[in-house]
């Protein structure tokens, strides 16, 4: 009787082809041939036996529990709470098969090991400019490259302690590098909590698919943090320095202070004294050894970069010089993962360590090269430009999806500065199902693993996958209207369906 | 080991929690108080109003409205809105430092008494709404008390309520005995009505019998061992959590650590005999001003202190 009745109800079940129109893109779920792909029966299996009011009540189950914990992130320009809100945040998880995922972990690592070799060859002996594989003007000439960094002494060579890469599938199911986070990325506290709720939404099904933890990011970070101190200092004082409550992705730096244990300290917490960094405690001044600054390069010290910051600790980066604190990420890693340097991260990586690289790029037209220009101004329409010096989403333009008169500005900008631009194809990135309005649908998504270097480089089994909310868009990112959702990655590749089908019952999975 | 701005803000989130209870607590009692339409009712009301230094309390003749906005204007300094909103902000900032269970009752609490809901659920049934705020601050404090490590963080909160309380007591108890309002209070509705702003009147009437008299009311709320509401209680447990964070620190002049121990051994040995002869508004008057004093001191020596006396040796 209850078993008809949940059938009945049932309208967005996925019963394709119609209801769920495959594009261009690769779909995560779904072969071309309709075939659901074997990491995604377990799923599929799932949510066909849920009706749209059991999956409306779920997400929004899901979306409460975001603004409950204050998972929220503070839009500019509103006063108080008002600019508070959640990404959207969607609930069926992205799934990865362990052997794709093998390749990603391979390819990340050798990017991030050959990016590290990089970064303390251009301020130290500059052996990759001599040799010419890079442009001098390319590396010296970029806004991002700060000279203050030359010659001085990293620990590991680990310039970049937290990576966040941003990875997409092409049409052919291929993924490729889009983008190096070398700065400040973040994003990983939505893996975190994108996690935490999904286990509670598909707590039957996540336990049969056997999937990789990624609980252990705040203990990695904390020990690639510690590894960064010298060996005379045997128990390391770490903080994490944030810009205040209202920055954009202060949920995240409190979350992740709360979960090393370890203090959350603001510029005006610190204090430099005979170039040793200090913080303010109840009972006085007490050394800090590793900071870990969730700060732009510019603000970190007022007295070496931006005068008018008051983000920063003035003094902190003579102390740093000085070899009594490490700040992670180091000041200046900017310069690596530029839009014009990204085109040569293959030559990089060949010329470091000797190896292909085994996540491709995309193929990256560099405007400031008149014969790639006029390529890139002839086809504005098939390619995607980006500003070099802007993320976020902004400054770019997508060719396929702009109006003629779009198109027409761009390219007088484009024109005015060329160095300032990169073009790449248009590539429509793989859909995974999404619930929108009720209905599941297709929607275009992108993966940001997470990888850790100090002494060692570890990658997390796990992604932040950023989800395209509006239909056919393209563009991700979340001031531009994007969500997420979770990543599993599958231990092994078995696929074994249970023996019965419903094991997880729904009265397993609606307990919440 | 704390940092200084996070005990700060911690020490914040203990005073507005109290304040957001005690005026919520406020309301509720002179909006029951005026549903009488007696003289006592109205003068209940104007003491409550008068006791957060409402300057317009004798022309008060809109009780309902004066309850509403004392509840939910975020325009008036010491709303309970404005008061909630204050310990959030204050609880966001040391997010790392309180535990969830902590954070989410009072996240929970500042949505729901600030969404577009509130208004009309206040006027709907004003009595069942402020009932929810208290309840939900005592569900509060209950798990930060429940869940938080009971080391010098949640001390810190815990002196900030305690501070608070005993400035609010006192403010109360000045405003009714002091003689300020020119007239004896002697009206045993009124007298009920008090007891109830302090949350005492249970405990009092165990304590003394349906006997309701100024004198023992004072020497209930300003003297009792074992009210968590008396002005001694609040002192006791203020010097207590002192004594804890000032571990291994030098107690100098001016400590806010002697002068919590001052006020309590004042009001330890003070008895209510001494207070009639010398008339209540002294020792409520001292109360509030080493209350401030205590407050200036902590702020001097955990917060703002300057770097050259303290960098380690």
């Amino acid at each position: 009787m209850v078993e008809i009745r949940i059938k009945a109800e049932a309208p967005p079940v996925m019963g394709r082809p119609d209801d769920y129109p495959l594009g261009l893109a690769y779909d995560e779920m779904f072969a071309r041939s309709g075939e659901t792909r074997p990491h995604y029966q377990l799923l599929h299996t799932r949510i066909q036996t849920l009706g749209a009011l059991e999956l409306a009540d779920r997400q929004q189950t899901l979306e409460r529990s975001f603004l409950l914990q204050g998972i929220t992130f503070t839009v500019y320009g509103g006063g108080e709470a008002a600019g508070e809100r959640i990404i959207p945040t969607d609930l069926f998880p992205r799934i990865l098969p362990a052997t794709e995922w093998a390749k990603i972990e391979k390819g990340l690592i050798q990017r991030l090991k050959a990016l590290n070799l990089f970064l303390a060859d251009i301020y130290g002996e500059q052996k990759i400019i001599a040799d010419r594989v890079v442009p001098r003007d390319l590396i010296l000439g970029a806004p991002s490259y700060r000279r203050q960094m030359q010659h001085l002494y990293v620990p590991h060579n680990a310039y970049v302690n937290v990576c966040g890469s941003d990875l997409i599938r092409g049409e052919d199911g291929e993924f490729f590098v889009l983008e190096d986070n070398l700065r400040v990325p973040s994003g990983v506290s939505y893996m975190l909590a994108n996690r935490e709720a999904a286990r509670r939404t598909f707590p039957g099904t996540f336990r049969q698919a056997g999937v990789k933890p990624v609980e252990r990011y705040p203990d990695l970070l904390l020990a690639t943090l510690k590894s960064m101190a010298g060996d005379w200092r045997p128990n390391p004082q770490v903080v994490v320095l944030t810009p205040g409550v209202y920055n954009s992705a202060y949920y995240e730096h409190a979350y992740l202070a709360r979960l090393m244990g370890v203090p959350l300290v603001e510029g005006r917490d610190l204090a430099v004294h005979d170039d040793l960094v200090y913080m303010r405690t109840t009972s006085g001044l007490r050394r800090v050894d590793v900071i870990y600054r969730r700060v732009d390069d510019d603000f970190v010290d007022p007295l070496s970069f931006r005068r008018d910051s008051s983000l920063g600790v003035a003094g902190m980066f003579n102390a740093y010089r000085a070899g009594n604190v490490v700040i992670c990420n180091a000041p200046g890693t900017g310069v690596a993962d530029d839009k014009a340097v990204y085109a040569y991260v293959p030559s990089i990586i060949k010329y470091y360590l000797d190896e292909d690289a085994i996540l491709p790029n995309v193929k990256t037209y560099l405007c400031r090269d008149p014969v790639e220009l006029s390529h890139v101004l002839a086809n504005l329409d098939k390619f995607v430009v980006k500003a070099v010096g802007a993320s976020g989403g902004y400054g770019m333009l997508v060719g396929p999806h702009a109006t003629v008169a779009e198109r027409e500005a761009f390219a007088e900008a484009l024109k005015a500065d060329p160095e300032n631009y990169i073009a790449q194809p248009t590539i429509q990135l793989s859909t995974a199902p999404c619930l929108v309005d009720g209905r599941i649908e297709p929607r275009h998504v992108d993966l940001r693993p997470f990888i850790l270097s100090g002494e060692k480089v570890v990658v997390t089994p796990g992604a932040l996958t950023r989800v395209a909310l509006k239909r056919g868009s393209l563009v991700v990112n979340s001031s531009q209207g994007g969500g997420s959702k979770d990543t599993w990655v599958l231990s092994d590749d078995g696929h074994t369906l249970p023996d019965l089908p419903d094991a997880d019952g729904a009265d397993a999975e609606s307990a919440l | 080991m704390m940092l200084a701005r996070v005990a700060d803000s911690l020490y914040w989130v203990g005073r507005y929690v109290e304040r957001a209870e005690h005026l919520s607590r406020l309301s509720a009692v002179m909006l029951n108080a005026t549903l009488d339409r007696t003289e006592a009712g109205a003068q209940a009301a104007q003491l409550a109003r008068a006791s957060i230094g409402d300057p317009e309390a004798a022309s008060l003749s809109d009780p309902f409205n004066a309850a509403r906005a004392l509840v939910l204007d975020r325009d008036l300094g010491g709303s309970v809105v404005v008061s909630l909103a204050g310990a959030r902000e204050n609880a966001r900032q040391v997010r790392d430092q309180i535990t969830t269970e902590t954070w989410e009752r009072l996240n929970l609490l500042y949505l729901r008494a600030t969404a577009g809901q509130a208004e009309r659920d206040f006027d709907a049934n004003a009595p069942d709404f402020l009932q929810g705020i208290i309840a939900d601050l005592h569900l509060f404090k209950g798990a930060a008390d429940a869940t938080m490590s009971h080391g010098e963080g949640w001390r810190f909160m815990l002196i900030g309520v305690h501070l608070e309380r005993a400035q609010l007591i006192a403010r109360l108890l000045r405003v009714c005995f002091s003689g300020a309002q020119g007239r004896v209070l002697d009206d045993h509705l009124a007298l009920v009505s008090i007891l109830r702003m302090a949350c005492a009147l249970e405990p009092y009437l165990r304590a003394y019998t349906a006997d309701l008299h100024p004198r023992y009311i004072l020497e209930f709320l300003l003297f009792d061992e074992d009210f968590p509401r008396s002005i001694r209680y609040s002192t006791a447990l203020m010097e207590e959590h002192l004594t804890h964070i000032s571990k291994g620190r030098e107690i100098g002049r001016g400590d806010p650590l002697r002068l919590a121990g001052r006020l309590n051994a004042r009001l330890t040995y003070t008895d209510v005999e001494d207070v009639e002869s010398t008339g209540a508004s002294a020792i409520l008057n001292s109360v509030e001003a080493e209350c401030s004093a205590i407050h200036q001191a902590m702020y001097e020596t955990f917060v703002a202190y300057p770097l050259e006396t303290r960098l380690p040796a």
